[in-house]
């Protein structure tokens, strides 16, 4: 997963907007009637998800309507060389940590 | 036809049994992977971790203590990957005092399929917001609601 994703991700709102794009096609309206923020804010947090690859615009008439967008969320390979790196770290950080309380325990 | 491999290696200071532990026992692999784990240490032996609502559901393959081991990896609910699906590849090997670790994760599938999408929004989205919060001990997973959501419509169809 793309630096940008994760970041788009990171935002509450637009972790819930993904979430409700992922049941349906939905426009801008449709969106932020479901929140308590402007359709403004609405609005910005599609540029994000939309320049982050997650969701795209589809056409239907005169509609715009924002779907997710399966390929951006990167594929799988992605997020496990984002994800294995991390997980070394903290298993370095968790074994050594063990490793020095109990020989503080050994004296 | 598969993604290439996914490979990390780290050096820690500890000799190789004691870090070959942190991949075998629940309390120690909870440690730096995951809130609930459930392990049958033996060929064939369930692998189970819980990491932040996402459920990793796999096997042991092959145990080589200290030196390594097999362990195939996927996810429950997971069209793209599912449990089992995948293989994580382990090597640790003295290095000095300490234990270089060599992880690869193979087989993979190639590319996002269409229509898999759901599982993957949710875990990621999961895994992304526990990252933003923070790199430390991320708080425990309430639940997964929006897991039991996803199969509403396959019953309905």
């Amino acid at each position: 997963m793309s630096e940008a994703a994760f970041h788009a991700l990171a935002e509450p709102h637009r972790r819930r907007i993904l979430r409700m794009l992922r049941d349906e096609p939905r426009s801008v309206n449709e969106i932020a009637g479901q929140f308590d923020i402007s359709q403004q804010a609405v609005s910005q947090h599609l540029k994000v998800l939309n320049n982050a690859g997650l969701v795209a615009v589809s056409r239907q008439g005169q509609r715009r309507l924002y779907v997710v967008r399966p390929e951006g969320l990167g594929v799988l390979r992605d997020f496990l060389a984002e994800f294995w790196p991390a997980r070394l770290e903290r298993l370095k950080l968790a074994v050594e940590q063990d490793r020095s309380a109990e020989e503080d325990h050994d004296g | 036809m598969t993604a290439e491999p996914v490979t990390a290696s780290i050096h820690i200071d500890a000799p190789p049994e004691r870090v070959y532990e942190y991949f075998t026992r629940p309390e120690a692999l909870v440690r730096w992977m995951g809130e609930y784990a459930v392990l049958e240490p033996e060929p064939g032996g369930q692998f189970t971790v819980d990491i932040l609502g996402t459920p990793v559901r796999g096997r042991y393959l092959e145990l080589d203590p200290p030196h390594g081991l097999l362990i195939a990896w996927g996810y429950a609910g997971a069209g793209r990957l599912p449990p089992g699906a995948s293989i994580v590849e382990v090597r640790l090997t003295a290095d000095g005092t300490g234990t270089r670790v060599d992880l690869e994760h193979r087989d993979l599938p190639p590319a996002q399929q269409p229509g898999h999408t759901a599982g993957w929004t949710h875990y990621l989205a999961r895994l992304a917001g526990a990252a933003a919060e923070t790199t430390e001990a991320a708080a425990p997973d309430p639940g997964m609601p929006q897991v039991q959501r996803l199969t509403h419509t396959v019953g309905n169809a």
